[in-house]
C-alpha cells in the first residue's frame, strides 16, 4: 500500500461500510500496522491497515504557524519570564500531537489575563529541556541570563522550569547569583498548561506577582501550597523539596517556613519571614564542576559500589545521605578514610529529610568525626551536591564553604512547625 | 420526524475506570478541596459563550471527596492508572452482541468540560464499537458508536459564583450507545429504548439500581438542526418529551416561516448590537416598577420581525421566550423582559416609546431587555442575538433537558466535535483478533428472563416484570437471600404497590429504615397485613419505622389479649343474639375491626373457630 501523508482526509471501507476521516500522526511507541484516524464525530480510533480499503485520500492543506509575538507592554514593573522547557512552558499541538514550546508573550497572556494589569512582561525562551535533562551547563546559562536581566533593568525573574529537578536547579542559581537585585522565582506545573485544571495559569500568576511585587531579592520556587487553586506558597530556593510524585502541592519547604504565600485571588503576598534586602553590589558565580558526588547509603551496600565512588581521581567531594543522624555502616569506614587521607571532602546530611545531623550523639557518628567528615547540619542532600559542585567549579575551599550558610541553606536553629 | 437515542449505562466493575476506588465503599471521612478551571481564548471558541463566561470571570468549584471511594486520580492529583479491564472487556462483549465493527485499537480521547462536573476539565472517552445493528420489531436499528467512557462528578449545589460537586460517580465505568436517528413514533421511540434497555440490563455486565441508566434523547423534525435532550430518567418521560419536542420544532419552523413572510433575513441582524437604554430608566425612576428592577444598568437588543413571536406557542412552555429567558439565567440574570411581556410591568408608556425610539423598532420588531451587570448584559444579549439570529432557520442543534412534566428547556448549544483531544496519559490499547473472539455474551430474551424469575421466587409474571424493570431488582433478590422467611409475594408487593409508584411520582427511597421494617416482620412483631400499609405511611408522611408504628399505634397482640377481645365479642353477639348461622362472621368481622394489623388474621381465624367451638360443646 502507498504511504498516504499524515493529516490527509481520507475515505475507507472496512467490511461494506464507508467511513471518513483524517489519519494522524502515530507516537514512537504505536507499531507501523494501524493507522489511527480521527473521525467525523472527534473520535480517534485505530484500525489494522491490511483491514481496511482506502477508497479516497487528500493530502494535507499546509497550515501557516502563529507568528511569534516578542513583547508584551504594560504598566507596572518590568519582569522578564525566562522558558527553560518542562510541563509548564510546553503545550500538546493537538493537530499534531507533539509537545511545542508555548512561550509567546501572547500565549503567557492568553494563559494568565490577570497579568495584563500587573506588569510589563518580557519572554525569552533559553531552552527546551524536560527537568530531568538538565546538566551544570543549564545552570550556568540560566545564571548569565538572570544576571544579565538585572543588569539590563528587569525589577523581577521568572523561571518556568520542568518539576523533577527544579529544586536542584533553584539551588544552583542561588549560589551562583551573590546579592540578586530582585527575586528570582522558578515556577512548573504538575498538570500540563493543554488542559483547564492545569496548574500553570494559578503558579505562573503567583510566580509574577512575587517577582513583580515583593522586592525581595533572593532565589524561589513558586507551587500550589495545598490541592486548592488559590494559595501559591513562595519557597526559598536552597529550602525546598518535590516531595511527591503528581500532586499540586508536591513541593515544600523543609526544616523552614515557606518564605511567603501568595492569594491569587486577591493578587496579595503574605510573608511568613522576614523580607530580604539586597545586601551588596551583585556578583556571578556562574561555573559548576562534575567532580562532586552525591551517595545514599543504605544495609547491604556494596563494597564495589564504595570502592568506585570514594575515588579521588573521579571526585573531590561527596555528599553521603547517611541514616538517622547521619551514620553509615562501619563497613564503609575505610573507604571513607582513605579517601579524606587522599585530600578528598566527604559531608554528610540525612536521608530522613527533615532535622539535622548530629555527628556527636552515637560512636559511629564520633568516628566519622574524627576521620574528617563534615557534617552539613540541616542542608539538605540535593542542595549540598549543588553547592560542592559550585564550590569546586568556582575554586573554593571545600572546607572552608561548604558548612559556611552563604544562602541560607543552613539553618542555625530549627522552629517547631 | 427521526428520534435517536444514547443509551448511558455503568459497568458492574467494581472499581472505577482509570483508578481502583471502589465508589460501592463507605467513606469514613470526606474533605473539601477548591479549584479554578481555565480555557485559553483559542480554545473558547468551541466552549459554549455562557460556560466560557463563568470560566473566564473564575467560577470557583469545589469538590467533596471521600477517602473511600475517590483518590488522587478523581481529585486529577495522580494521572489515571491503566484502564479497568473489566469494563474494556463489556464494551467488547456489548459490541459483538450489537454486531459492531470492534476497532482494532482504543485510543482514549479529553472530551473538554468546563462545567466543574470533571476535575480534570475533560471527560475521558473511547470508541470500542462502531456501526452495530440491533433488531428491533422486525426492523435492523443501526447503533453508530458503542463508547467507553467515565462518568461525571454529581452536582451538590449552585450558588453565586460557585458550583459544589461530589465526587463518588466521577470515575465510574459508563457504556454510551448511541443509536442512528430513524423515523419512528414517540411510542415506538418508547419501545426500543426498553427493548434496548432490557437487553443491555440481562447481560448481567452493568449496575443495577438508582441512576445507573441515563438516556438521552437526540429529536429532530424535517429541516431542523438535532436537538439533544438530556435527563430522561424514566421511560414514560421518553413519549411525552418526543412529543413535546415534535410539537415545539415544528413551532419554530412556523417562526422561520413568518420570519421570512415579514421580510427578515441574515441581513436584518448583521449589525445589530446591544444598546445601553439606562438613560431611558434613569429618567423615569419615580415609577414603583423601574425603582424595584432597575440598578445600575439597562441593555436592549432590538429582535427584527420577532414582535409577537416570542409568546407564540403550540404547546404549553414550547415559547421562544424562555428560551431566551434560559439563556439569560445562565448568565446570573433572573429572567428577561421581552417586548411582547413588557406591559405586565407597567412601565408605562413614555418609557416603551423612548425604548422603541431609541432601538429603532419599526412595525413588526419586538426587542430584548436585561438589568443588570453591564458586562454579563453585553455578552447574555449577544448570545441571545445568536439565538434569534438562528430562529430564521427553525429549530437548531442544541442541548436540552427535560423536565418531570415531559418538556424540555434549553441547556446550552451542542459542542463540535473539535472539542475532542487525545488523552495523551493513556496508551493505545491494542484489542486481539483473539480478544474479539473470545469475549461474547449472547442476546436473552426478556420473555424467558421474566418467567425463569418468576418462577424461581414463585411470583407471577406481573410482578416479575415490573421488579426486573424497576430500579429494585438488587433490593428484590438481597431481601429474598437475607430474610429467609420474608415471603417473596410479600416482597414484591412491598416494591410493586409501594416502591414503584412512589419513585414514578419522583421521590428518593431510603433503604436502610424498609430493612428494619423487615426484620421486625421476621421476629413476629409485625403483621404481614400491616407491612405494606406501614411502609405506605413511612414514605407518604417521611418518616422513620418507630414513628410509622407508633403514630398508626401498631402494637403486637397477644395471643391472651386476643382470647380476651374474642372472649367479649362472643358475649356481644350472644346477648344481642345473633342467629348462630351468622355467629362466625359477626365475631370475626368485629374482632379483626380491632386488631388488623396487630395479629395475623390465620391466628385470629383460629382462635374464633374455637372459641365457638368451645361454646358449643358446652
Amino acid at each position: 500500500m502507498e504511504k498516504i501523508q499524515e493529516f490527509s482526509r481520507i475515505k475507507f471501507r472496512i467490511k461494506d461500510v464507508v467511513y471518513e476521516g483524517i489519519v494522524m500522526p502515530r507516537t514512537l511507541y504505536e507499531d507501523e500496522d494501524h493507522f489511527t484516524v480521527k473521525l467525523k464525530n472527534g473520535y480517534n480510533i485505530g484500525v489494522e491497515k491490511s483491514k481496511i480499503e482506502i477508497l479516497e485520500a487528500e493530502p494535507p492543506k499546509i497550515l501557516s504557524e502563529q507568528p511569534y509575538e516578542k513583547g508584551f507592554e504594560s504598566a507596572g514593573p518590568k519582569i522578564l519570564i525566562l522558558g527553560t522547557g518542562g510541563t509548564i512552558s510546553s503545550k500538546v499541538d493537538y493537530r499534531t500531537g507533539a509537545v511545542k514550546p508555548a512561550f509567546t508573550a501572547s500565549q503567557i497572556v492568553d494563559m494568565v489575563p490577570e497579568l495584563k494589569n500587573l506588569a510589563s512582561i518580557s519572554v525569552k525562551t533559553i531552552m527546551n529541556e524536560l527537568s530531568e535533562n538538565m546538566q551544570p551547563l543549564n545552570w550556568t546559562l540560566m545564571a548569565r541570563e538572570v544576571y544579565d536581566a538585572f543588569k539590563d533593568g528587569y525589577e523581577g525573574v521568572v523561571i518556568a522550569h520542568g518539576t523533577d529537578t527544579m529544586h536542584y536547579s533553584a539551588s544552583a542559581i542561588s549560589f551562583a547569583i551573590e546579592n540578586p537585585s530582585g527575586p528570582v522565582v522558578f515556577v512548573g506545573s504538575q498538570r500540563s498548561s493543554d488542559r483547564p485544571s492545569s496548574d500553570a495559569a494559578t503558579n505562573l500568576l503567583g510566580a509574577a506577582i512575587f517577582a513583580a511585587k515583593s522586592h525581595s531579592p533572593g532565589v524561589y520556587v513558586a507551587m500550589h501550597a495545598s490541592m486548592d487553586d488559590d494559595l501559591i506558597a513562595i519557597h526559598k530556593g536552597v529550602k525546598v523539596r518535590k516531595n511527591h510524585t503528581s500532586r499540586r502541592d508536591a513541593f515544600k519547604s523543609i526544616n523552614a517556613k515557606p518564605f511567603a504565600y501568595v492569594d491569587v485571588k486577591n493578587l496579595q503576598i503574605k510573608f511568613s519571614e522576614k523580607k530580604t534586602e539586597v545586601e551588596g553590589p551583585m556578583n556571578i558565580y556562574e561555573k559548576f564542576s562534575e567532580r562532586a558526588a552525591l551517595l545514599k547509603f543504605y544495609p547491604g551496600i556494596s563494597e564495589k559500589l564504595l570502592s568506585s565512588v570514594f575515588n579521588k581521581e573521579l571526585f573531590d567531594a561527596i555528599t553521603i545521605e547517611g541514616t538517622g543522624l547521619g551514620h553509615v555502616s562501619r563497613k564503609a569506614f575505610p573507604y571513607i578514610k582513605d579517601y579524606i587521607n587522599k585530600g578528598g571532602f566527604v559531608g554528610m546530611t540525612s536521608q530522613c529529610i527533615w532535622g539535622s545531623v548530629r555527628l556527636t550523639v552515637y560512636e559511629t557518628g564520633r568516628d566519622l568525626l574524627s576521620m574528617g567528615v563534615i557534617p552539613l547540619e540541616d542542608m539538605l542532600s540535593e542542595v549540598a551536591l549543588v553547592k560542592s559542585m559550585w564550590v569546586i567549579g568556582n575554586g573554593l575551599d571545600l572546607k572552608v564553604t561548604m558548612p559556611k550558610n552563604l544562602r541560607g541553606e543552613i539553618s542555625e536553629r530549627r522552629e517547631a512547625l | 420526524m427521526k428520534v435517536g437515542f444514547e443509551i448511558h449505562i455503568q459497568v458492574n466493575s467494581g472499581r472505577k475506570l482509570f483508578c481502583n476506588c471502589n465508589p460501592k465503599n463507605d467513606d469514613s471521612s470526606q474533605l473539601e478541596f477548591r479549584r479554578r478551571l481555565r480555557v485559553s481564548t483559542s480554545e473558547l471558541g468551541e466552549i459554549d459563550p455562557a460556560a466560557a463566561f463563568e470560566i473566564k470571570k473564575g467560577l470557583n468549584i469545589v469538590y467533596v471527596s471521600g477517602d473511600k471511594t475517590s483518590c488522587l486520580v478523581e481529585a486529577d492529583e495522580e494521572p489515571p492508572h491503566e484502564p479497568d479491564p473489566y469494563s474494556v472487556e463489556a464494551a467488547i462483549k456489548v459490541s459483538n452482541m450489537l454486531n459492531s465493527f470492534i476497532v482494532d485499537e482504543i485510543h482514549f480521547m479529553r472530551k473538554i468540560v468546563v462545567d466543574g462536573s470533571n476535575t480534570s476539565g475533560f471527560q475521558r472517552t473511547a470508541i470500542i464499537g462502531l456501526n452495530g445493528s440491533y433488531a428491533f420489531r422486525g426492523k435492523n436499528v443501526r447503533i453508530q458508536t458503542i463508547c467507553l467512557e467515565e462518568d461525571a462528578a454529581r452536582l451538590l449545589e449552585k450558588g453565586e459564583g460557585y458550583v459544589k460537586y461530589e465526587l463518588k460517580r466521577l470515575g465510574i465505568p459508563l457504556l454510551e450507545i448511541t443509536t442512528e436517528p430513524l423515523e419512528i413514533s414517540p411510542e415506538e421511540a418508547k419501545a426500543l429504548a426498553e427493548s434496548l434497555g432490557r437487553t443491555l440490563k440481562l447481560t448481567g455486565l452493568f449496575a443495577r439500581g438508582l441512576g445507573t441508566i441515563r438516556q438521552d434523547v437526540n429529536v429532530s423534525v424535517e429541516g431542523g438542526g438535532i436537538v439533544e435532550v438530556k435527563g430522561v430518567q424514566k421511560l414514560e418521560q421518553i413519549q411525552k418529551v418526543i412529543e413535546f419536542e415534535e410539537k415545539r420544532q415544528n413551532m419554530l419552523l412556523e417562526v422561520a416561516a413568518k420570519l421570512k413572510e415579514r421580510g427578515i433575513s441574515e441581513e436584518s441582524f448583521a449589525d445589530l448590537k446591544p444598546i445601553e437604554v439606562s438613560d431611558v430608566f434613569k429618567n423615569h425612576s419615580n415609577i414603583p416598577n423601574v425603582k424595584r428592577f432597575f440598578k445600575d444598568y439597562a441593555f436592549a437588543l432590538k429582535a427584527p420581525g420577532l414582535k409577537g413571536l416570542f409568546s407564540y406557542e403550540t404547546v404549553p412552555d414550547s415559547r421562544l421566550g424562555l428560551d431566551l429567558a434560559d439563556i439569560c439565567r445562565l448568565f446570573g440574570f433572573k429572567g428577561i423582559i421581552h417586548s411582547d411581556e413588557i406591559s405586565k410591568y407597567d412601565f408605562g408608556q413614555d418609557i416603551l416609546r423612548e425604548l422603541e425610539n431609541k432601538l429603532g423598532i419599526s412595525e413588526n420588531d419586538g426587542f430584548v431587555l436585561v438589568f443588570g451587570d453591564k458586562e454579563k448584559a453585553v455578552l447574555c444579549l449577544q448570545m441571545v442575538k445568536e439565538r434569534l439570529r438562528m430562529a430564521l432557520k427553525g429549530p437548531v442543534a442544541e442541548t436540552r433537558y427535560a423536565t418531570e412534566k415531559g418538556t424540555t428547556r434549553y441547556l446550552r448549544p451542542r459542542p463540535g466535535a473539535s472539542r475532542m483531544y487525545p488523552e495523551t496519559d493513556i496508551p493505545t490499547i491494542r484489542i486481539t483478533q483473539e480478544m474479539k473472539d473470545k469475549y461474547m455474551v449472547e442476546i436473552k430474551s426478556w420473555e424467558k428472563a421474566v418467567e425463569e424469575f418468576s418462577s424461581k421466587h414463585s411470583i407471577n409474571k406481573e410482578m416479575a416484570e415490573q421488579i426486573l424493570d424497576s430500579e429494585f431488582t438488587d433490593f428484590f433478590e438481597n431481601a429474598v437471600e437475607n430474610y429467609k422467611n420474608v415471603p417473596p409475594t410479600l416482597l414484591a408487593s412491598l416494591i410493586v404497590q409501594v416502591f414503584i409508584p412512589y419513585q414514578n411520582s419522583g421521590k428518593v427511597i431510603e433503604y436502610d429504615e424498609f430493612l428494619k421494617l423487615l426484620d421486625e416482620f421476621s421476629k413476629g412483631n409485625i403483621a404481614k397485613e400491616a407491612v405494606i400499609d406501614v411502609a405506605r405511611y413511612m414514605l407518604e408522611k417521611g418518616v422513620n419505622l418507630e414513628s410509622a408504628l407508633k403514630e398508626m399505634n401498631i402494637e403486637k397482640l397477644s395471643l391472651e389479649e386476643l382470647r380476651k377481645i374474642i372472649k367479649e365479642k362472643i358475649d356481644e353477639a350472644l346477648q344481642e343474639n345473633v342467629e348462630p348461622s351468622k355467629l362466625y362472621g359477626t365475631v370475626m368481622g368485629r374482632v379483626m375491626s380491632l386488631v388488623r394489623g396487630k395479629i395475623e388474621g390465620k391466628i385470629v381465624n383460629e382462635e374464633v373457630k374455637k372459641a365457638l367451638e368451645n361454646i358449643n360443646k358446652a
